[in-house]
């Protein structure tokens, strides 16, 4: 998704100055956000952040305090016009444990509005989708774990809704099935809008066009990945290991590098370095060393990741 | 549309849980069978202890001995009449006879003298105006003793009246109401016992609904958009095929163990069927209150017992009358609707009224239930389907 997407396109949720009380408690805090069509949004924060309330508002299962969710440029103070367009696959796999993965889906389907041909066909078609088409006629308590979640995602798509919310959707997954399920996410995105709730760094980064991290129910910021890794956090770290047993003036070596980096530490032969966007700097940072009369024997480098940034953001100590 | 969907799942999902299916629809069959055996061991019986002592009467005929046909015809009593409950023993002497009353195997000891024929032939005759001498002993505090005599009273009686063509003094016509008399305590208690049947309905079809509170599957259902009564009727639904499932099974086997009715089968079929809708409605009220199957099973027994022992289904219950609408009387026992429904059945088992009779008990229940169906719905929707 290209960089400038905000200003081209409109958004297909317009949230508000949204906010929810429950009692004294403020769990999403004058939350403002858009979310475009055909983007994956991560949608990050620690534990008791506000992330599931502000979803559950998103759908409908809750009524906003305060604050307004604008769908396609229309309003509801319930929306319920809203929740037909959202297909939802929770944290916590739900589904009919007595009913067959084929009757399951249609029985939603139904429940959508959706005629008795169109749940069959579109139930047939999921399951094949999702690896499942063997296990059609299979009772759902029957299935493993990976199975289970995979079906979760199945009942979420039954009614082909606009937006896709999905909370930790690799969660219990074996590696085939999560290459399946980041396969599906990817291409699913060229039709629909999908918000991703998750723990996983690294399936956040890989996945998402933007990102928006949320603590204390705030809107902490949101932009796409690159970018918060460019801006956010300690930076990049490189590892350089000299060509020498010890560096005679170390001293004199850092003081040239933090010239261009924020950090330059060396021990013995080792030197460590750390800046944002420290790839552009490299070529400068080699010239720098090769000034001081050093050979690079071996050069490592580590990105920002994402975790960093939430950390730096969110800071490390556990929710009470 | 949807509501036949959620009907489909429903009994795909019942049919699933065989043995839950099974235990719900054998349990109240199962009660009334308990009660069957309760009511045989319970069954009231007076014992009789029989001395023959009479010598009889020669005639030209040959010998005569009244005293031999008396028993024959009290022996004839025990086995042919469900009315007289006595229970004859033979014995020689009257030593063995008081070991029997002191040892509380027999109600009254009967002796039956040795000119008994002779006072009888005397008495037909017109020959002695002395009457018959019959010895009645036992414990005169005991109420069996009381009932056993008056049993062997009245049969010695008629023997007398019937062989000596004397008239009765007294002719007493006894006439008992609808088919009193001729129930036992199983008949008597049987219109409670099936209604208290249809009320244990109360755990499974609240289970039933509750189960898509405690798998979380009603996020599902509310995203969806399928509204309350969408989801509630068509499980509901299901709940009721089940109870009138219950229902039959129950009678079937209240019948082959003797139960006698009178009265139209489809007016009894018309009141358990609105029973179990009753019921089933409650659920609806329980399932509000509730969210899980275990909250069910703690929370339930409250109404339970409520609807037990205070509508006068486990055993017959007199209410002050609060008030009354159209002569029909109406206290605060009247918004369970079982009160309603055991007062229609006794009308109709054992008083033999007509439908035309149980109408404002049929009113009420009906009555009772959408109040019931609309708390329910309300108090449902509240709980767990609304928006927060």
């Amino acid at each position: 998704m290209p960089a400038d997407t905000e200003q081209n396109k409109q958004p297909v949720i317009r949230i508000s100055g949204l906010r929810k009380k429950f009692g004294n408690l403020i769990a999403v805090d004058g939350l403002s956000l858009e979310i475009f069509k055909g983007e994956i949004l991560g949608f990050l924060g620690p534990n008791g952040a506000g992330k599931t309330t502000t979803i559950n508002m998103i759908c409908g299962l809750i009524t906003p305090t305060d604050g307004e969710i604008h769908f396609q440029g229309n309003w509801s103070r319930q929306h319920n016009n809203i929740r037909s367009s959202i297909g939802i696959c929770p944290q916590e796999n739900i589904y009919w444990p007595k009913l067959t993965l084929y009757e399951q889906l249609k029985f939603m389907g139904e429940m959508y509005g959706k005629t008795d041909r169109y749940a069959s066909k579109r139930s047939q078609e999921l399951l094949k989708m999702m690896g499942l088409e063997s296990k059609s006629n299979v009772l759902a308590r029957k299935l493993s774990g990976g199975m289970k979640r995979r079906l979760n995602i199945c009942l979420a798509l039954i009614h082909d809704p606009e937006i896709l919310i999905l909370d930790e959707p690799e969660a219990g997954l074996d590696p085939q099935s999560r290459i399946l399920v980041r396969g599906l996410i990817k291409s699913l995105a060229k039709e629909k809008t999908i918000i991703l709730t998750t723990h996983n760094m690294d399936e956040a980064d890989r996945l998402s066009d933007r990102v928006a991290i949320i603590d204390h129910g705030k809107l902490l910021l949101v932009n796409t990945p690159e970018n918060l890794k460019k801006s956010i956090g300690e930076g990049d770290i490189l590892e350089i290991t000299l060509d020498t047993e010890k560096v005679e003036n170390p001293e004199k070596v850092e003081e040239v590098l933090l010239q261009i980096c924020d950090k330059a530490k060396i021990s013995g032969n080792s030197l460590i370095i750390r800046s944002k966007n420290l790839i552009g700097k490299v070529s400068e940072i080699t010239q720098k060393i090769n000034g001081q009369d050093y050979k690079i024997r071996e050069m490592t480098m580590r990105e920002n990741t994402l975790e960093d940034v939430f950390i730096h953001l969110t800071g490390r100590k556990l929710r009470q | 549309m949807k509501i036949f969907s959620i009907i489909k799942k429903s009994f795909k999902e019942q049919i699933r849980n065989f043995w839950i299916l099974i235990l719900t629809v054998s349990m109240a069959p199962f009660f009334v069978f308990i009660y069957y055996m309760i009511a045989e061991a319970t069954k009231i019986n007076y014992d009789v202890v029989l001395i023959n002592q009479d010598n009889g009467f020669d005639l030209a005929t040959g010998k005569f001995n009244h005293g031999d046909f008396l028993v024959d015809v009290i022996r004839k009593y025990q086995t042919d009449s469900l009315e007289i409950p006595l229970r004859v023993k033979m014995v020689e002497n009257r030593l063995e006879a008081e070991k029997w009353l002191k040892n509380k195997k027999s109600n009254a000891l009967v002796i039956i003298p040795a000119d008994f024929s002779e006072r009888i032939v005397k008495l037909a005759t017109s020959q002695g105006d002395d009457g018959v001498d019959v010895e009645f002993i036992g414990d005169l505090t005991n109420i069996n003793y009381m009932v056993t005599v008056i049993w062997v009273n009245e049969i010695l009686s008629e023997y007398i009246v019937q062989v000596t063509g004397k008239p009765r003094p007294i002719k007493i016509k006894e006439t008992g109401l609808g088919i009193s008399g001729k129930i036992d305590d199983f008949d008597i208690w049987m219109p409670g016992i099936i209604i208290l049947s249809i009320i244990m309905l109360m755990f499974s079809a609240t289970i039933a609904i509750i189960t898509e509170v405690e798998n979380r599957t009603i996020i599902r259902l509310k995203l969806s958009r399928v509204s309350t009564f969408e989801l509630l009727t068509g499980v509901s639904f299901i709940q009721i095929l089940v109870g009138i499932l219950a229902v039959l099974l129950t009678i079937t086997v209240a019948v082959g163990l003797g139960f006698n009715y009178v009265g139209s089968i489809w007016i009894f079929l018309l009141i358990a069927v609105l029973t179990a809708i009753s019921i089933i409605a409650f659920s609806l009220i329980l399932a509000g209150a509730t969210k899980s199957s275990n909250e069910v099973l703690i929370v339930g027994n409250f109404p339970l017992f409520v609807f037990m022992f205070f509508s006068g289904a486990a055993f017959p219950m007199r209410a002050g009358e609060m008030f009354s609408i159209a002569g029909y009387s109406l206290s605060w026992q009247s918004l369970m609707s079982p009160t309603h429904a055991i007062s229609a059945l006794n009308k109709v088992w054992i008083m033999d009224m007509s439908f035309k009779d149980i109408i404002p008990e049929i009113t009420a229940l009906i009555l009772v239930t959408i109040l019931y169906f609309i708390i329910g719905l309300w108090l449902f929707w509240y709980r767990h389907m609304r928006t927060g």
